[in-house]
């Protein structure tokens, strides 16, 4: 094969180069499919996905996620791999991502693979390498773990078809919010390419469910389903518009998961916001936090957001806020309200929910039940009555709730205020602290850091 | 014998298995004793109540094997896994839940007791379920096997509740293939898979120290290639070691290669 410059290079530079390079795809779940092993190869799935292990930003490491090559023909104003970057490049072979696979697997560092391509040469070249890659690991190593590949839009589409027979869960970035925003940010990338593989994968999963139906051991299509990413914060979308999007891809393009990555400032360019207070995570957090309501609670976008409000509050989580705007729903009674109401009282969550209905049906709850059952009450009890009465004397009041909710701390996964404690200790912590740059040393050196 | 019974507690006293609690349980119906005034108390005491007689019940394989029948039966199996989970933990209080849990189901005839969540007892047992099985999820992503010189993959664990033998058929399903031991520091019992074999359960006496210190000559580098992707995979800019150490506690953390100083320099 000939791969341009990669020769001589040993693996764990290529691997350094390459998982530093897919480090910013977010889609690393290993969820959506149960599978047994064989018996004979090596590899199973389970449906809620495991996590082996946790890098220093607090993601999970759950599938070995690498770039098969950081080469690319593309030149996307946001990517750390576009074409005008001098970076240093480098490309796998087939053989040398199934070792990879194989021997990290054998020891439970990873539960599969995720692999994600630059363009090198064109979208048929690539893809046609990611299909060879999984085809070796499918047959000759029979591996059974999860897979999680790129469909690269503009690739042909039995490609797409014959890779997504070996993969578990198959996925096309949508890059950006709007149409518009990719024409500014990704000159090459059209929305048109990327929805076409979108829309192929989804008819293909529709397709082998038919089949599983009549014959009940036809080989699966993508089983556990298709998930995209967008890029946060890049462009100048509300965050009406990005869940609106969003809405319309679980609804039209019965997508898994949507996953939203707060955009890295990793190029110097004119057309990149400069976003001086670092990625914007809490953004990223209340998209999440809607992403869920949509999928879970039987929200709908209109309904969190609108034109004339459309970004969420950042001192409440979009539940709360719903419900506030909403007080005319509220107290609800725990012992008789039905489950999908249920589900939009703050502080009761899907698993809660599940289990007072299950109760409800043998006792009267109060108070200290929903406590044990797991209901969040110092957010729920503005919103609730258990036989009648109210948790302390409330008023049922915007203002008043507001106030009081403000009061509770949220809990959010990042530090707001910059105030840590911890133990002091003589050694540092041995938590995967990415090496100094240059600029770091320069720095140090300087006296400046 | 009447007016003894409803005056005096009684306190069953059990080994610390499955086949010890389930005794006790046997035992109580058994003899006939008021379910109420009776409890379950796992290993011996230091202080003893004033008012109560102490009972020591040995464990028996027939009458635990009695027990299980009459739990998958009425309540079905997957209550039955459910006790099974709290008795791996190490709570004392587990024995006596479940029983009044069993109590109370038999005798409502109930067979969803288990979402009875309004009973103290259930609540216990649930929650004691529940810490089992985040244990057994934990660490069916945070256990690392190493490659020692004759092939075997050999994992370290240090849980706080008594997995191991949970946590087998679940590696045993996915390597079906390798001879693979996972050893339990704290209780010194060890799962023992031989490639293409049933697994099984064993005292790990016989285990020697330094002969699982002998990796493969690849061991190092792989651990190695592991913790350099680690570091690589990492944000800068999201950096977050508080939440790091929220979602893989220190605990885990200390058997974890990528974490440990001694094999990666």
């Amino acid at each position: 094969m000939d791969i341009k410059i990669t020769q001589g290079m040993t693996i764990k530079e290529k691997l350094g180069i390459l998982s530093d390079a897919a480090k910013y795809d977010v889609a690393c779940t290993s969820s959506g499919v149960d599978r047994k092993g064989d018996g004979k190869g090596i590899g199973n799935a389970t449906a809620g996905g495991i996590c082996h292990s946790f890098a220093a930003d607090g993601r999970c490491i759950s599938l070995l996620k690498i770039l098969f090559t950081n080469e690319c023909i593309y030149d996307c104003k946001y990517c750390l791999n576009r074409k005008s970057n001098d970076v240093p490049r480098a490309s796998f072979t087939p053989d040398e991502v199934c070792e990879l696979t194989m021997e990290f697997y054998r020891r439970n560092y990873i539960e599969g693979l995720f692999l994600s391509s630059g363009i090198l040469y064109s979208p048929n070249y690539t893809m046609e390498l990611i299909y060879q890659t999984i085809y070796q690991l499918r047959t000759r190593h029979n591996f059974q773990g999860y897979i999680h590949v790129k469909a690269i839009p503009g690739a042909d589409a039995t490609l797409i078809q014959k890779t997504g027979m070996l993969a578990d869960r198959m996925s096309v970035n949508l890059e950006l919010p709007t149409a518009e925003g990719l024409r500014t940010l990704a000159p090459n990338k059209h929305r048109k390419n990327i929805l076409a593989p979108m829309r192929q994968i989804q008819t293909g999963i529709t397709e082998s469910r038919h089949d599983l139906m009549i014959y009940q051991h036809a080989p699966k299509f993508v089983p556990a389903g298709q998930s995209t990413q967008m890029i946060i914060g890049a462009t100048p979308e509300s965050d009406y518009q990005i869940m609106a999007v969003a809405e319309n891809l679980y609804q039209k393009f019965d997508l898994k998961r949507v996953f939203y990555s707060a955009f890295v400032h990793v190029n110097e360019d004119k057309d990149l916001p400069a976003l001086p207070g670092g990625p914007p995570l809490l953004r990223e957090h209340r998209l999440y936090q809607a992403d869920w309501l949509l999928r879970f609670y039987g929200f709908k976008a209109e309904e969190l957001l609108n034109e004339e409000k459309p970004n969420f509050n950042i001192l409440l989580d979009p539940k709360c806020d719903w419900a506030l705007r909403h007080l005319e729903y509220f107290p609800m009674e725990i012992n008789r309200i039905d489950y999908q109401m249920m589900l939009r009282i703050p502080g009761i969550g899907v698993k809660s929910a599940q289990r007072i209905v299950k109760a409800r049906r043998m006792a009267k709850l109060d108070f200290s039940d929903l406590k044990r059952i797991g209901v969040v009450l110092k957010r729920a009890l503005y919103f609730i009555t258990c036989n009648g009465r109210m948790m302390y004397q409330t008023r049922i009041e915007e203002d008043y709730i507001t106030r009081n909710l403000l009061n509770i701390k949220e809990k959010l996964p990042f530090q707001t205020n910059g105030m840590t404690y911890k133990q002091l200790s003589l050694f540092d912590d041995k938590n995967f602290d990415a090496e100094p740059t240059i600029i770091d040393s320069q720095q140090a050196a300087m006296g400046q850091l | 014998m009447v007016i003894i019974m409803t005056m005096e507690k009684t306190i069953l006293i059990c080994e610390d298995s499955i086949e010890g609690v389930f005794s006790g349980i046997y035992e109580a119906y058994a003899r006939k004793y008021v379910h109420s005034q009776t409890s379950l108390q796992i290993g011996a005491t230091e202080n003893y109540e004033l008012f109560a007689e102490y009972k020591q019940i040995a464990a028996e394989e027939e009458k635990a094997k009695k027990v299980s029948r009459t739990i998958i039966r009425e309540f079905g199996e997957e209550t039955y896994l459910t006790f099974c989970e709290a008795l791996a933990t190490q709570d004392l209080e587990k024995g006596n839940a479940i029983y009044h849990v069993l109590v109370d189901g038999l005798r409502t005839k109930n067979n969803r007791i288990m979402e009875n969540f309004a009973v103290a007892d259930v609540n216990k047992v649930f929650e004691l379920c529940r810490y089992t099985k985040n244990e057994i999820q934990h660490l069916k992503g945070f256990l690392r096997f190493q490659e020692l010189e004759k092939g075997v993959l050999f994992a370290r664990i240090g849980p706080r509740n008594n997995i191991l033998t949970f946590l087998a058929p679940h590696f045993a399903d996915r390597l079906p293939n390798e001879n693979f031991i996972i050893y339990d520091d704290t209780r010194n019992l060890c799962v023992v898979h031989p490639c293409q074999k049933e697994w099984f359960l064993m005292s790990a006496d016989n285990l020697q120290e330094e002969e699982t210190r002998n990796y493969s000559q690849v061991e190092v580098a792989y651990q190695e290639l592991f913790t350099f992707f680690c570091q690589k995979i990492g944000i800068r800019e999201r950096k977050n070691i508080a939440l790091q150490t929220q979602m893989l506690p220190l605990h885990f953390q200390k058997y974890m290669s990528e974490f440990n100083d001694k094999v990666y320099k």
